[in-house]
């Protein structure tokens, strides 16, 4: 019984894959060219999109099977497309070895029509490169189909897979626009201008910058407040009555102001990882930068604490206030305003030092800049990060002078006067006058 | 030299290779100014071409691109395109001199610009995109890329098509051009140093490079063992020296000294004597 069944089912399996090997041999006539693949190159500035409307280069490669022959190709996109005022490169390929094929390329609407001189021979590698066509402009997925001539007879090629591609971006559409301009033209052909401020390329600098520039500011916001904290403890330590505690804040402020803030990043991104302490790009960034700013921040607190006259702290403590109370009542409320020009001038100072954290690797506003300037080859990415970074630090620069401005005037006794008080005044001198009065009757 | 036959000729390229390096380097150029000063007279009434520098083929290159164009360890600049200019050069009766290096894709834009460089030899592919910029000469050398990983990793080419793949290549090149179309989910890093970009590769920095195949070849022969070729991408490119549009002159006298030199044989010297083989 055993072996009756094994006979059978081997006899089933048989007739199984006879009738599987004559369904797949009837449709599938032999192919002669057998397309490998097809792909675009991308053509959105400063991004990887290959955009519909818009010149572009079509790769489309196929390998011509043994004992066939091709002596034309015609390529078909989907409506839309246009390969009119195309050029169109012919490679033939034995392995790696470069075979002489030429050809005419005849573009026509949505196909293009490549006959060579020579046949194609067997086993080779065709590849096509279509310069300057376009796809569809409402973009979608693009199927690369059309026919081929092998032996005097046309068949169908089988299709590519889709080549994926985008409507136009509205970025795009001004950049293009721009293309167009002549006044565009004429000052990029001004070598400076164009190279330093090429209109096309700011406007894809602010797009692409943009990330950077939030993470900039991202960084430096969240520092801040560490910064001030860490700045504060040590004004305090560095003026408090033991020389121990001293000691530690005059070390931490000195080492810190005297090196290059270069230096520091590099200990922190590179000496961490080393003992094993892997923290998050950004996280490290902004411990770096508040670490930083925190020993230039307690030199402006300390001096600014210093500059409250003695005579404040006698009064405080002739009134039974303690150390602390006197601190954070009387001292330090004077102090925040004093100190607040110096403070935002280190602000700015901090918001631009992110920059040197681009060399290691955190993804701010400098590092997009130069992977953009490496990719176009041209300073006008540098100059847009410059207008990034103004964009903060200008209304900061004014701010600290008008704040500069107050304190001066208000130190010097100017300004206006409280309206309210010179009223008081005036009432009290009305009711000494009238009390007068009645006791000068009184008297009478 | 036009009496010599082809077998003297190959005894005495050596030396005449060696002479017309130091021409090169600027350091005996006069004599061989006066050793060319009769090919000179013949040529230069026909010569309808202009030079940024009476007599001298200035040409500019990316000097990191061995077997082409390098920077040997005595400092001077040698190389397959080196040799060839040289050559050329030598047909059309003038000495070459190369600029200082300078990054791979500012060399069509200088080229275009005109002014400081007469051509560029440096292993540059013909391309549609290019020839908008800058015509080209008759194609000297064909080419292909490679995809270079290391040795130890297991990548198949499909695996590096991932956006946590960082995939090196020199700014402006072909191989550039490629990862962008084939393998667009990767993250590409043009660098302006193919030796930085396998450095990368090599350390774990970046898991791939995208070069040119002599190049890759040459340079995993020469110093980086720890490197695999995982695949060879037949692209059947056709590299062509780099002449303004302004100078069609300079176009057609090069044209001209390359067919002569790829009839009397030094062509298939010079391919022996830097790729080994004739079959190229």
């Amino acid at each position: 019984m055993q072996h009756r069944r094994g006979a059978l089912l081997v006899a089933l399996a048989l007739a199984l894959t006879g009738v599987f090997a004559t369904t797949l041999a009837v449709p599938q006539p032999a192919q002669a060219l057998t397309t490998e693949k097809a792909t675009a190159r991308p053509n959105e500035d400063g991004g990887d999109g290959v955009i519909g409307g818009l010149d572009t280069r079509l790769t489309w490669e196929g390998t011509v099977e043994p004992g066939e022959e091709v002596t034309s190709v015609t390529l078909t996109l989907p409506e839309g497309s246009t390969f009119d005022g195309s050029t169109t490169r012919i490679t033939a390929l034995e392995g790696l070895k470069r075979m002489d094929v030429t050809g005419e390329a005849a573009p026509a609407g949505e196909s293009i029509t490549v006959s060579f001189d020579q046949p194609v021979p067997e086993g080779s590698l065709l590849r096509l490169e279509i310069t300057n066509m376009q796809f569809p402009s409402e973009g979608g997925e693009c199927v690369v189909s059309g026919t081929y001539v092998s032996g005097g007879e046309t068949h169908d090629l089988t299709a590519s897979k889709p080549i994926e591609t985008i409507a136009n971006t509205p970025l795009q559409s001004i950049v293009n626009w721009l293309d167009e301009q002549p006044w565009v033209e004429a000052w990029n052909s001004n070598q400076f201008l164009g190279m330093f401020l090429k209109p096309q390329l700011l406007v894809t600098s602010f797009s692409s910058l943009a990330p950077g520039w939030i993470l900039c500011l991202g960084i430096v916001v969240a520092a801040y407040p560490f910064a001030i904290a860490l700045g504060l403890l040590f004004a305090m330590l560095k003026i408090s009555k033991w020389r121990i505690l001293r000691a530690v804040a005059v070390i931490y402020i000195n080492v810190l102001r005297g090196t290059p803030l270069f230096l520091q990043i590099y200990i922190m991104f590179f000496g961490l990882p080393m003992l094993n302490i892997n923290i998050d790009n950004n996280i490290l960034g902004i411990i770096v930068m508040a670490i930083n700013s925190s020993a230039y921040l307690a030199e402006i607190f300390r001096a600014g604490i210093q500059s409250i006259p003695q005579g404040q702290y006698e009064a405080a403590s002739s009134l039974g206030m303690n150390y602390v109370q006197t601190m954070f009542t009387i001292i330090l409320p004077q102090t925040v305003r004093r100190v607040i020009p110096t403070v935002t001038s280190d602000f700015i100072t901090a918001f631009k030092d992110t920059s040197l954290l681009s060399s290691v690797g955190v993804m701010e506003l400098m590092m997009f800049s130069k992977n953009l300037t490496t990719v176009s080859g041209n300073i006008t990415p540098y100059v847009a990060a410059g207008i990034f970074y103004l964009i903060v630090t200008l209304p900061l620069i004014k701010v600290v002078s008008i704040v500069e401005e107050n304190i001066a005037r208000s130190e010097r006794g100017g300004g206006p006067r409280p309206k309210r008080r010179a009223d008081v005044a005036d009432n009290a001198a009305a009711q000494i006058a009238a009390q007068s009065k009645e006791v000068a009757a009184d008297v009478c | 030299m036009t009496s010599m036959n082809r077998r003297n000729f190959v005894a005495t390229l050596g030396i005449a290779g060696t002479a017309l390096l130091a021409g090169c380097n600027g350091s005996e150029e006069a004599t061989q100014t006066t050793d060319d000063a009769q090919t000179t007279d013949d040529s230069a009434e026909e010569a309808s071409y202009t030079l940024v520098k009476e007599g001298v083929l200035t040409n500019v290159a990316e000097l990191g691109f061995s077997p082409f164009e390098y920077i040997d360890e005595d400092g001077n600049t040698v190389g397959f395109d080196v040799d060839l200019s040289n050559a050329i050069a030598e047909k059309m009766g003038l000495t070459c001199e190369w600029l200082p290096n300078q990054a791979f894709d500012t060399l069509v834009p200088t080229i275009k610009q005109g002014g400081k460089a007469d051509i560029s030899i440096a292993g540059v592919t013909i391309t549609d995109e290019r020839l908008e910029d800058v015509d080209f000469s008759d194609p000297y050398l064909n080419s292909n890329q490679a995809l270079i990983v290391a040795a130890s990793s297991d990548y198949a080419t499909e695996d590096l098509d991932a956006e946590d793949i960082q995939i090196a290549c020199q700014t402006g090149t072909t191989g550039d051009a490629w990862i962008q179309e084939n393998l667009p989910n990767a993250t590409r890093v043009p660098l302006a140093d193919v030796t930085a970009g396998m450095m990368g590769v090599s350390t774990g920095s970046y898991q791939a490079m995208v070069i040119d195949l002599p190049v890759a070849q040459n340079m995993l022969a020469q110093s980086f063992s720890d490197l695999t070729i995982l695949e060879e991408i037949p692209t059947g490119e056709q590299y062509g020296i780099a002449v303004s549009y302004d100078n069609p002159g300079l176009k057609d006298a090069i044209n001209a000294a390359l067919a002569e030199i790829e009839s009397d044989g030094t062509m298939d010297e010079l391919k022996q004597k830097w790729f080994g083989t004739t079959d190229i």
